[in-house]
């Protein structure tokens, strides 16, 4: 096998570095347009809050250009819109291709011993619908009365000709039925290579947990994305063709059908997503505490096990998305103990990852500091999520603040921690340059401390009874009491905001005059290490024969002083 | 402590301070009153329910959290990597630890999942799915129509009968007996909606197309604020209301006062005032 490669080396530019199917090259561009996401969805965050804590004031700078029909004020279609297009970007053109495109195309191959992808053709086309997708979301910003404006969910039949007349939110599912295509190559081509490309000795026991975590999201992927993808082919033939499949009899353009439907499909895919979207964040994370700490993971099996439980209860407790929406009595209560059980194997991760850092050599990078907040924000996230599976504290909270920011702090923040631990952990692999740390710890702190804070006040104004989605909390005066809670939490927002600059500054300053990174700056002994920073176009130039875990740190049975070995090192060596 | 060290923690505070200061500054420069920042006090009898359990899943999570920081920071000052220092090496793959970790796992699910569970199923009993049944004496039943962007209520008015030309009809404005149950058909003539009033601790979808059903007891008159919890479009911001509960006496005086009006100015041929469908249970 030696020598051999799956594809030469490409020669023009364009099949090198646009149409390439080399999964490096397709891991840069995932990352790029993740971070576009990420930059998008970030400003429109801004733009939100700044409507939150000032309503009706002008938007500083930009706002005459994109409103100077309202003196450069937010008007309330165009906060609908923000706010609806900030999820969307953020999961599906941000965190999506962030952590899924780029870590796990970068990571799978390099990470199990194969010289790429099995299906190298299927990896660019993933790619390039995912682009296609997102082009087609950009430009619904821009279309005839107005872009999608029926918030991320776009329940029916708000999201119907009824509720959203312009075309925006049918380009809005055709991008999201476009992304979710992507998504599904990418599954299929991921769990195929990891079932069939891993190298000589690299046993399922012997995968690193990035890996693992990458094959369950993947899973879900293949498994749920098709429900989202049918759920918005239903919903562009309601708008385009005039059938009803979400639109009741009652109403005069209805025909018989029932908006609660979409919510079913929506939350059939919609809470897997969350899934999706932290399983790769976790495995990241598991492997980066025992990297950081020189400590194997503790409990690698029990660690497998749970991401395992954790990927096939996420698909039956969806229902907990919905208990005002009128399920019955007995299908709420099945759904709140379903969601009660899955927090049994989070609970497991946290012990394994804390167990990790027990009594380990705690080395504080920038990428351990950011898996470290992991188990910060994802621990508040997922403890404030007891109040919202029990239905009878949900009925309260439900659709306020509340949920806000506990989905932010566990969808959000962690699968965005866990995509700037891997960023800061690959990036010298990626491209052959380390980031700066000392920025990079600074990037940490000056995000985390916001971060915690703006998604803590939602806590409490969601907890004050303030409803989400609100243009304008000052229009009444129940809301009106808690408007100040708005203005603290849109100061810390606009400083998490800034923060984000850090990690720019640092790209930047990399690009011009990063250090050249070594062969293997973290002494870890994952196979990518074992490859050249950055690595050539066949990644290894034999293919490794895998002999140990990726865990074994300070094992005793390590000689000549280090506390590492590389997978492809016998221990007693 | 090595420079390095106190230079992390240096940063640390540093940034911890900036943020402080500039989060507290926006607040005392507009001379800020802390007006509220939980809900205020329940009104109406399932009410204190919500309470009671938020400040027990708080207690519980609370200590949990207390504890996952206290394994996460001990670690950071005491195993910080430092010349001579070496982590210990434990897969935690023995029999031991295995039982260990469901040890824990079943503790955590009693102590935290179990106990919580146990009290809402209770509570759900008692209080918010303890609907009204149709040989309940004493129900208010009403009738909640949302619509862009605005709530319509109906109330039976002094015959005690829905879809009477003497049914009490109101925009944005529900009027109610204070304790006296109050039973709530919940639905939409657009898009969906959800009738939520922080006070009494109920929301509900209106769903176009389906009739939901909700129900509270209020137990102190007054006025409280009726909000649109659902996202419904441009003037969502806008879709609120008020409910006023009166004083028993009270009430029964403004209804027939409001009943008696409702019927001299009942018009049979205006279609959009009729608005209404058969209670179902």
């Amino acid at each position: 096998m030696s020598g051999d490669q799956i594809h030469p080396v490409p020669t023009g530019f364009l099949r090198r570095h646009v149409f390439s199917t080399d999964h490096k090259v397709i891991a840069r561009q995932f990352m790029w347009v993740g971070f576009l996401g990420l930059f998008l969805g970030g400003v429109m965050a801004m733009m939100i809050r700044w409507q939150l804590a000032h309503p009706g004031e002008p938007f500083p700078l930009l706002g005459m250009l994109f409103w100077p029909s309202s003196g450069g004020a937010i008007p309330p279609d165009a906060y609908n819109t923000l706010f609806t297009m900030h999820g969307t970007i953020m999961i599906f053109v941000g965190l999506t291709p962030l952590l899924i495109g780029a870590w796990g195309n970068f990571c799978i191959p390099l990470m199990i011993g194969a010289r790429d992808m099995i299906f190298p053709t299927l990896n660019m086309l993933s790619f390039w619908t995912l682009f296609l997708g997102v082009g087609v979301a950009v430009y619904s910003l821009f279309v005839p009365l107005g872009a999608a404006e029926g918030g991320w969910t776009a329940y029916p039949t708000l999201s119907s000709n009824i509720g959203t007349p312009g075309d925006g939110e049918t380009l809005w599912a055709i991008s999201i039925f476009l992304i979710g295509a992507s998504s599904i190559m990418g599954g299929i081509n991921y769990i195929t290579t990891i079932v069939r490309l891993r190298a000589p000795g690299m046993t399922w026991g012997r995968l690193p947990l990035t890996v693992w975590g990458l094959f369950f999201t993947s899973v879900l992927n293949v498994l749920f994305l098709p429900v989202i993808g049918s759920a918005m082919i239903l919903m562009v033939l309601d708008r385009v063709f005039g059938t009803s499949f979400y639109i009741p009899a009652t109403m005069a353009q209805g025909g018989g059908g029932d908006p609660i439907l979409y919510q079913h499909l929506f939350w059939i895919f919609g809470h897997p997503e969350v899934y999706i979207l932290i399983l790769p964040a976790w495995g990241i994370v598991g492997d980066l505490l025992s990297f950081f700490s020189r400590k194997p993971a503790f409990g690698y099996r029990v660690t497998v096990g749970a991401l395992a439980a954790v990927t096939i209860l996420s698909a039956v407790v969806y229902g907990h998305h919905m208990f005002t929406t009128g399920l019955t009595a007995m299908l709420g209560e099945s759904f709140m103990l379903l969601t009660f059980i899955i927090s049994v194997p989070g609970e497991i991760l946290f012990f394994n990852w804390l167990h990790t850092l027990w009594r380990g050599d705690l080395r504080l990078t920038s990428a351990m500091l950011f898996s470290m907040g992991v188990i910060f924000v994802f621990g508040l996230g997922g403890l404030t999520g007891i109040y919202l599976a029990t239905i009878s504290t949900d009925i309260y909270l439900h659709d306020t603040y509340f949920v806000v920011g506990h989905f932010h702090l566990t969808m959000a923040a962690s699968s965005l921690f866990g995509a700037f631990a891997g960023c800061y952990f690959w990036y010298p692999k990626l491209y052959g340059r380390m980031l700066d740390e000392r920025l990079g710890k600074l990037h940490f702190w000056a995000t985390f401390l916001p971060l915690t804070f703006v998604f803590c006040a939602m806590f409490f104004s969601g907890y004050g009874g303030m409803p989400r989605r609100y243009f304008d909390h000052t229009d009444n005066p129940y809301t009106n009491e808690l408007q100040w809670i708005n203005e603290l939490t849109s100061t810390a927002a606009f400083i998490l905001g800034a923060a984000q600059l850090l990690f720019v500054v640092n790209v930047l300053k990399t690009i011009r005059s990063g250090a050249k990174a070594p062969q293997n700056p973290w002494e870890v002994g994952t196979l990518e290490w074992t490859a050249a920073s950055p690595p050539p176009h066949h990644n290894f130039d034999t293919i490794p024969v895998v002999l140990t875990g990726p865990h074994e740190f300070s094992n005793p049975a390590i000689r000549g002083g280090k506390d590492w070995i590389y997978q492809t090192e016998p221990l007693s060596g | 402590m090595s420079p390095i060290r106190s230079r992390r923690a240096r940063t640390a505070l540093a940034t911890l301070a900036a943020l402080a200061a500039l989060a507290l500054a926006p607040a005392t420069s507009a001379q800020q009153v802390v007006d509220r920042w939980r809900p205020n006090p329940p009104a109406s009898s399932y009410g204190q329910r919500f309470d009671d359990l938020f400040l027990l899943i708080t207690v519980l999570i609370g200590v949990s959290f207390a504890i996952v920081l206290v394994l996460l920071i001990v670690p950071v000052v005491r195993d910080r990597a430092r010349p001579g220092h070496k982590a210990s090496f434990d897969h935690g793959s023995s029999l031991h630890d295995k039982r260990f970790t469901a040890v824990v796992s079943v503790t955590v699910f009693i102590v935290l999942d179990a106990w919580v569970l146990v009290v809402a199923m209770k509570d759900l009993r008692e209080g918010y799915w303890n609907m009204p049944r149709p040989d309940t004496p004493d129900v208010l039943r009403v009738e909640v129509l949302a619509q862009q962007w605005s709530w319509n209520f109906r109330t039976p008015g002094s015959d005690g009968e829905l879809g009477t030309p003497d049914d009490v009809l109101s925009i944005n404005q529900l009027t109610v007996p204070q304790d006296r149950p109050v039973a709530l058909n919940v639905t939409s003539k657009d898009v969906i909606h959800s009738l939520f009033v922080p006070d009494m601790r109920v929301k509900r979808d209106a769903n176009p197309g389906a009739i939901n059903v909700a129900w509270f007891q209020p137990i102190k008159a007054g006025d409280f604020q009726i909000l649109c919890a659902e996202l419904c479009g441009y003037a969502h911001y806008q879709m609120h209301g008020k409910l006023h509960v009166l004083p028993a006496a009270q009430y029964d005086a403004w209804e027939q006062e409001a009943s008696a009006i409702a019927l001299a100015e009942h018009d049979p041929n205006d279609a959009e005032a009729r608005w209404a469908w058969d209670f179902k249970e």
